[in-house]
């Protein structure tokens, strides 16, 4: 990529959003996950573990901050108020669980600040991470209003995999070196995947034929995942997705800063919206008898 | 094949296939060539082998194997590695889910501290065998001209299903012995035998998605139950519109707890209490008829009374009141469950029939709690165990002592209380044989180590234990060639036991493998599910077998019910939760270094041991998150740093199971502590269970802070809208659509 393509489509981009969003897009890939499903068991985590040849870094570097987990599950505790000052002796409510991933933001802070362009958009939408580009200069991460990118502080490749855990790799992707920053893909390897098959066979790709790791595995279905953009073949009997269904039931748009819903009420939000990250997550809230 | 000398109802019976109605259809042998079958041949590289397709995964279906639940597997080899497991959709028990141990299988299988030969104490030091050699040595011990008496040799495995344990209990009716032990410390058995009493069913079918509102008395179902994946899929149902609605009422949060619209935090020992209280609201407040109850239970409802009991089990009247109008509005429809923390208390059965009380009451039996399958071939149902296991095992010990024990699956050194002596009293048993993949507390002690396949290289057919919509066969079969090549499936050991024993029945049989897929070939077609003739590639392609069940009916029968308060005990003030976790579960994957880095569920903590304390108990002690505390029971001490929050009960203190290894492997050793060492050797009124959640403790400040390492930097969200809750009014705006 010349500078030149590089400043070129980055004004595009800009425009892009000024004039109401970038509309190249191939696809658009999202997600809806249900809080009021999550039972916050962990299952994702392990499953993009598993997936995405993340690290195991052990206990002085998770102290550190320094784990990989690409998908975790933050848990927060809120103390049912009682009235007339008074707090709950007890969580009387549980646990509220949220699944954070990439949030594949379409207006990425993480975007603008690389420079060495390493982090960049795809044409299906998805904040994308050239590895070998990257030089760790971490201001992605410190830019990232989640704190979701993760950074390879040493070679775990080194000591993450004693034989034989080495032969469980994934060999659809690499393992990342020190100095190199990463980040949840939606999998990106199984969207490519899809996408020849789709090709070969000449048609084009339908809902729900593939699914990232933590969507599979989800014991109670709570992560939904799938094409935000309506390019489905007309004739199916499904031209829509099921992540378009939800966010438009829910009333969540795409390219809006402060959704505007005819009804308030109506679940489903996007976490920090208002920084206009744009994220191509939607979470439905939780629910809980009061 | 020559099976000249056995009848056909003979041979029926041998290949598990006996049982009510089983007739022989059409003869099938398989005819493909597998990958087991596959002969070593020299074979250029240019031509790669059949399953390995460059590139392009190929998927194998299997079972899992990390719990005793069975859920159906598929995982996808490349190049012959097994590199991801994801969920069989076709598997009633998971429908395509796994959970995160599931994930984790394969972390077992690669684990760099498998063991790779066969290994034999002398003078102290495990030295190399051969097989051959190590067989010999067993049938020295065993075999028919050993002499064994039956009653001296004991057998302590984890749960077992299928045709291993229709194998291996032909081999211990060949040795004599009635001493398997089938131990789990992470367990429903008490409540199993409640169940039993109370419907004439251990295992009747809680139809979680079906019912409107649960109260779960101590029961993890969505973490540690009998089936988490399965009650998981469940959930998505009963939280959908109309959502269900979830009262939790524990002495810690579990995952299920974690998940209540209302979490009640009770005085370990008390659930009977608050359950009769929930009944006599019922009865008293919303007219609901208790005359169908003996007049025994009737009066022993009617006299709690509500503000005394909410003084004893620490629960305010409040909520008993509003988890009994759910309760009242949802008759017919609502599963009050018990287990965990509750049924293991020395009044842990009482308990139990204090909850299957109020489900007669409401109607739930035979509406949502529906009978188990009548399933179809007896030798190979599942065999669940407890803690009754080790301790039967321990008093087969002390009463005269044992000539030879076999270990599999289970590690009793680990999870026995120290209280039970468990490790000295090894000693006196002059020969141990350990059937194992890792090194572990067991194997140290163990005269013979014998290296077993991982479940993704071996055979096995799995009886899930308990069942879904349909009874299942589950198959397991091998997703990649072994690893090591010294390495040996139970199945085939135990087949060749069985030989030295009665070759003329089991000389047919090459291998475990054979055994099977002639088992297979035989299968009676008018016990599959469809009527259709099973074939043994159909069957491994699907991963579950679908069978013929017969019909149950639940009858509730009860007659009364005693609820005891805990003791008071001045000393030790507190009651000990050794927890188990979805993750580690009882230990046995605390060498895995995925489920070590996974934070624990509610506290976060990863690769440690941590005590839960609540805020009260902690000003008490004057501690911190962070701090350590010593904690000491009448049979010892722990020492471990303390996690303080509102989920626990001021009475109670938690410490994770799973920690505290000492010979488990790289990623196990030196981490935390094992609660199970500092246990009470109580049982549960009634029953022969060890009452794991009643060991009464004291504690005191160790030292300042250490290192507590958690996920997070924040337990509060701040002000910021992180995860937004609404209450269900508002959810049902939408249809409550997922």
């Amino acid at each position: 990529m010349s500078l030149q393509n590089l400043l070129q489509d980055w004004s595009r981009y800009r425009r892009g959003r000024e004039e109401g969003g970038f509309h190249n897009y191939e696809h658009m890939w999202g997600m809806s996950i249900d809080l009021n499903l999550c039972i916050g068991c962990n299952a994702c985590s392990v499953a993009c573990y598993a997936e995405n040849n993340l690290a195991v870094v052990g206990k002085d570097k998770y102290e550190k901050h320094q784990a990989m987990h690409w998908m975790r599950i933050e848990r927060y505790w809120d103390e049912p108020d009682l009235g007339e000052g008074r707090v709950s002796e007890y969580q009387q409510h549980g646990a509220s669980f949220l699944p954070m991933n990439c949030q594949q933001c379409n207006a990425a802070t993480c975007e603008p600040v690389c420079p060495v362009a390493a982090t960049y958009h795809t044409p299906d939408g998805l904040n994308a991470q050239v590895y070998n580009r990257c030089i760790g200069s971490r201001y992605c991460s410190n830019n990232c209003p989640y704190r979701l990118r993760y950074f390879n502080f040493y070679s775990y490749y080194e000591d993450s995999w004693p034989e034989p855990l080495n032969l469980q790799l994934n060999p659809d992707l690499s393992v990342r070196d020190k100095g190199v920053m990463e980040k949840c893909t939606f999998c990106i390897q199984r969207i490519r995947v899809a996408k020849d098959k789709a090709q070969r066979e000449h048609r084009v790709l339908q809902d729900g034929e593939f699914t990232t790791a933590c969507a599979q595995t989800c014991p109670t279905s709570a992560i939904v995942f799938g094409d935000m953009l309506k390019m489905y073949d007309p004739n199916s009997t499904n031209p829509s997705s099921k992540v378009i269904e939800l966010w438009e039931k829910h009333q969540v748009e795409l390219g809006v800063t402060e959704q505007e819903k005819h009804n308030p009420k109506i679940r489903g939000y996007r976490v920090l919206e208002h920084l206009n990250t744009d994220p191509c997550i939607m979470f439905l809230d939780r629910v809980r008898e009061v | 094949m020559g099976l000249k000398n056995i009848n056909r109802r003979g041979f029926l019976k041998l290949m598990g296939w006996s049982g009510v109605g089983a007739t022989v259809a059409g003869c099938d042998m398989p005819t493909t060539v597998t990958l087991e079958e596959g002969k070593e041949t020299v074979t250029s590289y240019l031509v790669p082998e059949e399953y390995a397709i460059p590139g392009i995964g190929v998927w194998y279906s299997s079972t899992c194997r990390q719990c005793p639940a069975g859920c159906g597997l598929h995982g996808r080899v490349r190049e012959g590695r097994i590199l991801k497991l994801e969920g069989n959709p076709d598997s009633p028990i998971n429908a395509g889910k796994l959970c995160q141990m599931g994930q984790a299988g394969l972390q077992g299988h690669y684990n760099p501290d498998r063991l790779r030969t066969p290994k034999v104490r002398k003078d102290g030091k495990l030295v190399d065998i051969t097989w051959a050699e190590a067989l010999d040595l067993i049938d020295q011990h065993v075999g028919a001209s050993s002499g064994l008496n039956g009653a001296r040799f004991a057998w302590v495995s984890d749960s077992v299903s299928g045709h291993q344990a229709m194998l291996i209990d032909n081999l211990m009716s060949a040795l004599g012995s009635k001493n398997l032990f089938i131990h789990e410390v992470v367990n429903s058995e008490v409540a199993r035998s409640v169940n039993q009493a109370v419907l004439g069913d251990a295992t009747p079918r809680y139809q979680i998605g079906k019912a409107h509102a649960i109260l779960s008395i101590g029961n993890d179902f969505l973490g540690t139950g009998d089936s988490p994946v399965h009650a998981s899929t469940e959930y998505t149902e009963f939280r959908s519109s109309p959502r269900g609605v979830l009262g939790v009422v524990e002495p810690k949060m579990t995952l299920t707890g974690a998940n209540a619209d209302l979490w009640m935090a009770i005085r370990p020992g008390t659930e009977g209490v608050f359950a009769l209280s929930v009944a006599n609201v019922l009865a008293t407040k919303h007219k609901m008829a208790i005359d169908m109850l003996p007049k025994a239970i009737q009066t022993a409802i009617m006299k709690r009374n509500l503000n005394e009991d909410a003084r004893l089990t620490g629960v305010s009247g409040n909520h008993v009141i509003r988890v009994a109008k759910w309760l009242s509005s949802n008759p017919g429809r609502s599963i009050v469950m018990v287990g965990g923390t509750a049924e293991g208390q020395v009044n842990g059965y009482q308990n139990g029939v204090a909850a299957m009380v109020l489900n007669v009451m409401l109607g739930n039996v035979g509406k949502t709690i529906v009978a188990s399958h009548e399933f179809p071939f007896p030798q190979l149902e599942h065999r669940a165990g407890g803690t009754a296991g080790l301790l039967d095992f321990v008093k087969a010990i002390d009463n005269g002592g044992l000539d030879v024990a076999f270990f599999s699956g289970a590690n009793p050194v680990y999870t026995a209380p120290a209280a039970l002596g468990l490790k000295d009293k090894l000693a006196s048993i002059p020969f141990k044989v350990s059937f194992t993949q890792f090194d572990d507390e067991t194997s140290q002690l163990a005269d013979l180590v014998l290296p077993i396949l991982s479940p993704m290289e071996d055979w096995a057919t799995i009886v899930p234990k308990v069942q879904g919509e349909e009874a299942v066969i589950s198959m397991q079969q091998p997703v990649m060639e072994p690893l090591y090549a010294d390495t040996r499936g139970l199945g085939d050991i135990v087949l060749d036991l069985l030989k030295k024993r009665d070759g003329a029945t089991y000389g047919n049989y090459d291998s475990y493998y054979a055994y099977l897929s002639q088992a297979f070939a035989s299968f009676p077609a008018n016990m599959a599910a469809d009527g259709k003739a099973v074939t043994w590639n159909d069957a491994l392609a699907k991963g579950v077998i679908a069978v013929k069940t017969g019909e149950k009916q639940l009858k509730a029968k009860l007659d009364q019910v005693a609820v005891a308060l805990p003791e008071e005990n001045a000393e030790y003030p507190l009651t000990l939760i050794p927890t188990p976790r979805l993750g580690l579960w009882d230990g046995r994957h605390a060498n895995i270094p995925w489920l070590q880095e996974a934070p624990d569920q509610i506290s976060k903590v990863v690769w440690d041991s941590w005590a839960e304390i609540h805020p009260n108990l902690a000003k008490q002690l004057g501690v911190e998150t962070g701090d350590a505390i010593k904690i000491t029971s009448a049979q010892g001490a722990i020492d471990v740093k303390v996690y303080v929050f509102k989920g626990i009960h001021p009475d109670a203190i938690a410490v994770p199971l799973g920690q505290g290894h000492k010979g488990y492997g790289r990623y196990a050793d030196g981490r935390g502590v094992n609660p199970l060492e500092i246990l009470d050797t109580a049982t549960v009124d009634g029953t022969n269970e060890l009452a794991l959640y009643s060991t009464r403790v004291k504690v005191e400040k160790a030292r300042n802070k250490d290192t507590l390492v958690m996920m997070g930097d924040h337990d509060v969200q701040m002000g910021r809208k992180m995860v937004s809750t609404v209450t269900p009014d508002v959810f049902e705006l939408t249809g409550g659509e997922a």
